[in-house]
């Protein structure tokens, strides 16, 4: 067998083997982190997720064979420090228009729009919600983790996945964030914002 | 659609990292492992940045469909026992052939020469919110000295950008690749947009080895299984968890393999009859062209079924001469059969290299 955890395992002598890992799944973290704060943001967030990885060797559980939801929570960690990327392209999205939708055989050009005004509803609600919700929720839609898999990647119990997910699904479909919302903002403040891990919260 | 599954549809358009990303990132990780490992320097994260001034690149670098919010098609294999029939009997009949033709044989001193021409589309969204398309070209040659643990060389001729869609974007395109080129890289290392000639022993170009399957160096090539089955299974265990699925993971695997020129004959004879064992790969196209040769194309749907990824095998000697991506459905400003990208594959024993 030669699970992630095979290749963590035999890491730890012969440093050289990481870099299996890096082949196997450099390809979703780019996806999920580009899906989130585009493409030059998933540049860098792809490298240093696995730079992060291979200097913290001794965090990943060795009960779990598959390396992805320790992978997917440094690098959710890690696209804290571009919330103004993400934010970006949510209020881009936000106010996408109706014609960006494609031209399939298969959808009438109502049924487009509409989805073209829904998606724009969705961003605007995933800007608006809390950032552990909005994690949560983007790391069981974008990344496919699974509840248990979430949990490791938050270091939280499967419970509070649950709940974090339902309310992220609540805000999804009637737009009613919490007052407390601390809503992605724009503002000029790349460097600053790292402190609130997930996993923390 | 309820809105979980409008969240899964929305930038699901988000394509997979260029390859030079990737090894740019690889190589930092490399660096990182064993700081005297030679790896290249990141030639990329100071450029990129100069860039990102004046272009937002809001969807993924290569191979970009507009559109990711209409619904999903349910793409359903052609049979679930393998590739459909007529994919089958072509990726069998080219093994055959890749046994009966043998090799060119290359003599000690000379080379086996890989000429590859590619053409890529790209898109971005540039700071007026603008959505541009383009297409550039970068060919290469690469060297394979006889003796694999010698001296390869790799010839990467310039990256030039050479379809617009008008003439505005045209010269924000040109202006781009322009100041990527003349963008000097640290004690001047390889530069991917300007080019050069690469030399590695033993073909471990920026720090890591060629590899004939992932997980398996090319040197060990001869531990690979030659039954289809067993090959297949092998290659559904190492990707596991990669890729959008694991047929199509498994076929990009495959790919991957075959595109390299220096795979022995028996190996990629397994490669073909293991593809022929992929549920949803079909026979694309009879006859298919690339770069004015004619071939038949074998190819496997993205899910979704908005384009295709296809490999162009010579029918007569078993050789793959090219891969292509096409579109299968019309999207904004590129109809269903428009190619996205090709690559034309040439191979040839020749006495010397750069």
């Amino acid at each position: 067998m030669n699970t992630d955890r095979d290749i963590i395992r035999r890491s730890r002598d012969s440093p050289a083997e990481f870099a299996a890992l890096y082949d196997r799944h450099a390809s979703v973290i780019y996806r999920y982190a580009a899906r989130r704060a585009g493409d030059f943001v998933a540049d860098d967030v792809t490298s240093e997720t696995f730079l992060v990885a291979f200097e913290c060797l001794d965090s990943f559980d060795e009960a779990r064979e598959d390396a992805r939801p320790w992978l997917f929570g440094i690098a959710t960690n890690l696209l804290r420090r571009h919330h103004r990327a993400e934010a970006r392209l949510l209020k881009a999205m936000a106010r996408s228009a109706p014609r960006e939708a494609g031209a399939d055989s298969t959808e009438g050009v109502a049924a487009q729009v509409d989805a073209a005004a829904a998606t724009a509803k969705l961003a605007k609600r995933l800007k608006a919600m809390p950032a552990i919700d909005r994690d949560t929720l983007l790391l069981y839609a974008w990344a496919d983790l699974s509840y248990e898999g979430i949990a490791d990647a938050m270091g939280v119990p499967v419970g509070t996945v649950r709940s974090r997910l339902s309310r992220a699904r609540r805000i999804l479909r009637t737009g009613l964030a919490p007052a407390t919302s601390d809503e992605l903002e724009e503002t000029d403040n790349d460097h600053g914002r790292l402190a609130a891990a997930p996993r923390n919260a | 659609m309820d809105d979980l599954q409008l969240l899964r549809e929305m930038r699901s358009d988000v394509g997979t990292p260029p390859p030079a990303t990737l090894a740019r990132g690889r190589n930092a990780l490399l660096r990182k492992i064993d700081p005297g490992s030679g790896a290249m320097p990141d030639d990329g994260s100071r450029r990129r940045r100069v860039v990102t001034r004046r272009f937002t690149l809001a969807a993924a670098a290569a191979l970009v469909l507009v559109g990711g919010t209409v619904a999903a098609d349910v793409l359903i294999p052609a049979s679930k026992g393998g590739a459909s029939a007529e994919a089958a009997e072509v990726l069998n009949k080219a093994a055959a052939a890749t046994i009966k033709t043998s090799d060119p044989v290359v003599k000690p001193g000379q080379y086996l020469k890989v000429d590859t021409k590619a053409v890529y589309g790209g898109s971005l969204v540039n700071s007026s919110g603008k959505q541009i398309f383009w297409k550039s070209t970068q060919n290469g040659q690469l060297y394979i000295p006889a003796d694999l643990s010698a001296e390869w060389v790799w010839n990467r001729e310039e990256r030039n950008p050479v379809e617009f869609q008008d003439e505005e974007s045209k010269a924000d395109i040109l202006a781009m690749y322009a100041q990527q080129k003349a963008e000097r890289t640290p004690n001047g290392e390889f530069n991917p947009q300007a080019g050069g000639v690469l030399r590695a022993k033993g073909g471990a170009f920026l720090g890591h080895e060629p590899q004939v399957l992932i997980g398996t160096s090319l040197k060990d090539a001869a531990s690979l299984p030659r039954d289809p089955q067993k090959l297949l299974d092998l290659i559904y265990e190492r990707t596991k968890g990669a890729g959008k699925t694991p047929e199509l993971e498994a076929f990009v695997t495959i790919s991957d393999g075959l595109r390299m020129g220096a795979v022995p004959a028996d190996l990629r004879a397994a490669m073909y009859k293991a593809a022929a064992l992929i549920p949803g790969v079909v026979m694309a196209d009879k006859q298919a062209t690339v770069d004015g040769r004619k071939g038949i194309a074998i190819g496997m749907p993205l899910p979704g079924g908005g384009s295709r990824d296809d490999i162009i095998i010579d029918p007569s000697t078993g050789l793959v001469i090219g891969e292509r991506d096409i579109l299968l459905k019309d999207y904004p400003g590129a109809p269903a059969g428009t190619v996205q990208s090709w690559t034309a594959i040439k191979t040839s024993v020749v006495d010397s290299a750069p």
